[in-house]
């Protein structure tokens, strides 16, 4: 909305954009990030989502119109900016206690410690890449901050990485730039977080867990490698909350999730990363924003036929206001995940089923009535879509949604059965299964090869 | 080993910002006889919203003309990017004078 407004006035229009009172911070906080800090915003009172038409009416026409005058017919005031210091320059020098002191109160830690990042500390890690330090990785909305080389680093150190993470870490710097990815979302208010997973050799040559309690705090290299990110999302993007972070709950960041790759290889499934269009053998890292997940507990059974409707009807359940990622904001972004513990994947596979096949049985069997799904979309998100039909007739979506005038017959979730993403991990011997709602165009599936620096089995061993 | 005493000196941890600042637009004199679109992000009752404007806004300008958020297309989503790449473009072949953007909730 105010990316709208932003190419509007730096086409020499004059705007004014329409901000609910909660969102006043975060407008003038994005405004900076977009060229324009002094881009004028019309009050709307309260939030349009709880008021009646009589309210909504005396709000706007008692308040709002008189704002949208102000904003196109008088200059706004000029706003000074605060200087930043140079990217590496020496900012303070004391003690760890003084250090993180100073980094809360200026909103560059997380809240934790952070180890104090020294340039001696930097260089460490430097060691890892063959790359520029002051190579810009990406562009960073939304306060467009330039991600280098030099600042992934510096956030690694901070979030108590190893310095031979480094690689991981580019390639994740990377993928958060990839405009498929849209960072730029990463503060909406339903605060969705990112699940990275990794794949390939440098999982295992680094001790990522990929195993029991993968996606729980306890390994530093998942736990050190989530924490950066979020680090990162902060330090290098510029999400802040109570800024430009609206995330009306939010959570922690999630751990980092290594595929269990000798189960893949010994049941022939290929990995979230070649999903992803990675080639097999490489090591990379896959991102994904999600909603939030739910564990599946005892999915029992010897064959897909007795086990797959049980993990159907979770992912289906999983996924009810996401379904606007499906029809609606951005038509066929929607990317549910299962998470199947080796177990359970390696007895589908004894079954016969190849991942395509679970692919497909999802796309099948996760469906509901037309009319809950358009009552997601109209009545309950209030989209302007209100029937499924019409969407398909205006090539917004596939030929499935109106297969016929019935409003009970049954609908697909995704576009495509290889929408549905689908892992392995976890433990490897117990029968449960976890799936994510996907947050669809607002942290799109997107996947970035791990580039290693030369002598990487060398500095990895000095490293050890 | 960190030990409480050391002193560490310690470089800035954020990523230096890129975009240059630009002045907004020269403001109109008036709204009588211009043109305003409205561009929405089809969230939060803009269409309500964006009817209501109309209405405050031609009771004190009665010249006033709209161009309706239905011949712009969402501005958030899928269509985003070219829709705003697209948009100066789209405003001098409309005759656009001003702009009102919503809805941020």
């Amino acid at each position: 909305m105010l990316r709208a407004s932003a190419a509007a006035e730096k086409a020499g229009v004059p705007s004014s954009s329409l901000v609910c009172e909660g969102f006043i911070g975060q407008a003038s906080t994005t405004s900076i990030g977009l060229g324009l800090p002094n881009l004028p915003v019309a009050l709307v009172p309260g939030h349009v989502g709880t008021q009646s038409t009589e309210e909504l009416n005396e709000n706007v026409l008692g308040v709002t119109v008189d704002d949208v005058v102000r904003n196109l017919t008088e200059a706004p005031g000029e706003i000074a900016m605060v200087e930043d210091p140079e990217p590496h320059e020496v900012v303070f020098s004391g003690t760890i206690d003084e250090i993180n002191r100073l980094f809360v109160e200026n909103e560059w830690s997380d809240g934790l410690p952070v180890i104090p990042p020294t340039a001696q500390r930097v260089e460490a890690f430097l060691a890892f890449t063959d790359r520029d330090p002051d190579e810009v990785l990406a562009i960073l909305l939304p306060d467009s901050r330039a991600a280098t080389i030099w600042s992934v680093a510096v956030n690694g150190v901070m979030a108590g990485c190893r310095p031979e993470y480094m690689p991981v870490l580019i390639a994740l710097i990377e993928a958060m730039g990839d405009p498929d990815y849209g960072v730029e979302h990463s503060g909406n208010t339903p605060g969705g977080e990112t699940l990275i997973t990794i794949n390939g050799p440098v999982a295992s040559q680094l001790r990522f867990n990929d195993e029991q309690g993968v996606l729980r705090d306890g390994f530093q290299p998942n736990t050190s490698v989530g924490r950066f990110w979020r680090l990162a999302l902060r330090n290098l993007a510029g999400f802040l909350l109570h800024k430009n972070d609206k995330c009306t709950f939010g959570n922690t960041w999630r751990v980092v999730m290594a595929e269990n790759e000798p189960v893949l290889d010994e049941i022939g499934w290929p990995t979230t990363a070649e999903d992803l269009g990675i080639l097999k053998g490489k090591s990379a890292v896959s991102i994904a924003r999600y909603t939030g997940s739910n564990l599946i507990a005892s999915a029992t059974g010897n064959t897909g036929e007795k086990m797959m409707p049980f993990l159907a009807d979770a992912v289906l359940k999983q996924n009810t206001w996401q379904l606007v990622f499906t029809i609606g904001t951005s038509p066929g972004t929607l990317r549910p995940l299962l998470v199947l513990s080796p177990i359970l994947a390696k007895t589908l596979a004894k079954d016969g089923w190849t991942k395509g096949r679970v692919k497909q049985y999802l796309y099948d069997y996760c469906r509901l009535p037309a009319w809950e799904f358009e009552r997601y979309l109209g009545e309950w998100t209030d989209h302007p879509i209100r029937d499924l039909k019409d969407q398909v007739n205006l090539r917004r979506a596939p030929s499935e949604f109106a297969e016929s005038d019935d409003p009970n017959r049954m609908v697909p979730i995704t576009f495509r059965p290889d929408d549905f993403m689908v892992a392995v991990s976890g433990d490897p011997l117990r029968t449960n299964a976890i799936t994510f709602a996907h947050n669809g165009i607002l942290g799109y599936s997107v996947a970035r090869e791990i580039e290693l620096p030369s002598g990487w089995d060398d500095k990895l061993n000095m490293a050890r | 080993m960190l030990r409480n005493s050391e002193i560490h000196d310690v470089v800035w941890p954020r990523a230096a910002r890129q975009m240059e600042i630009a002045p907004v637009a020269p403001r109109l004199e008036t709204l009588e006889g211009k043109t305003v679109a409205q561009l929405w992000d089809f969230l939060f009752r803009g269409d309500e919203v964006f009817d209501l404007l109309e209405q405050g806004l031609k009771k004190r300008y009665p010249t006033v003309k709209f161009v309706s958020w239905k011949d712009f297309g969402s501005t958030h989503g899928a269509d985003e990017r070219q829709i705003l790449a697209d948009l100066p473009e789209t405003m001098k072949s409309m005759g656009i004078d001003a702009v009102i953007s919503g809805m941020g909730c």
